[in-house]
């Protein structure tokens, strides 16, 4: 079973996603414990493509399939330059507040908290997999 | 959804999502009230970096006068998030009972 929804470069489709999202771990019966840490990743991804890549108008796909204690989520962006969030410097949690800038701490945070993640680039199109199960964080 | 309110000087309660899409309301909100502020988050269910940056952002106004933001009955999820993103170490922090 595969949940897909296209979604216009918006913000305002996080509410869109989010209701997908649920509905679909409800049906699936996905362990409520592991929901915010995959909202949170599948946000921050999500806003990096619309904020990053304005040069395209092409919806962002995403979808999201069970895998044993959990899911696995895929963010598709087409049009688009290579950006791997895994190759952006690492954001220096110990900094005061007043060195901390913005930007940065949501792609070190979905890191952190998802289980695996892949980035795959070809024809001009991003692909981002991550998943998430029921086990303890490796933090 | 998300709501914001302060239903007592200095008190500010959250409730529901502070995601990217209602961070500018939580941030205009806080913007106003005045002096030393305690949040209480027991109603807060989510938060992304979007909001995490609102808290921020109202922590170093405390702070340039020598205050600190007070966040309140935070609960576990929220609370892994506050560690992970080193603001444990920037806020007052009371976890949720």
């Amino acid at each position: 079973m595969i949940m897909k929804l296209k979604c216009a470069r918006n913000i305002a489709e996080l509410a869109r996603i989010v209701a997908a999202t649920h509905a679909f771990c409800e049906e699936q019966g996905v362990v409520n414990e592991i929901w915010p840490d995959v909202d949170f990743a599948i946000e921050e991804l999500f806003v990096n493509m619309v904020k990053y890549n304005k040069d395209t108008v092409s919806e962002i796909e995403i979808s999201m399939t069970t895998v044993p204690g959990g899911v696995s989520v895929t963010l598709i962006d087409h049009n688009v330059d290579r950006f791997d969030p895994r190759e952006r410097a690492p954001v220096d949690v110990t900094l005061p507040a007043a060195q901390r800038k913005p930007g940065g701490l949501g792609v070190f945070l979905t890191l952190k908290l998802v289980d695996s993640f892949s980035y795959d680039y070809h024809d001009r199109t991003s692909t981002i997999t991550f998943s998430k199960r029921r086990e303890a964080r490796d933090v | 959804m998300f709501e914001i309110e302060s239903p007592v000087a200095g008190h500010v309660l959250m409730r529901g999502r502070l995601d990217a899409v209602q961070a500018p309301k939580a941030e205009a909100f806080l913007d106003a009230v005045k002096g030393e502020i305690v949040i209480d988050l027991s109603g807060l269910e989510y938060i992304s970096s979007a909001g995490l940056g609102v808290l921020l952002r109202k922590h170093k106004q405390l702070s340039t006068k020598g205050g600190a933001l007070q966040v309140v009955k935070v609960t576990p999820h929220i609370s892994d998030i506050f560690k992970y993103s080193g603001f444990d170490r920037l806020f007052k922090i009371e976890k949720a009972s």
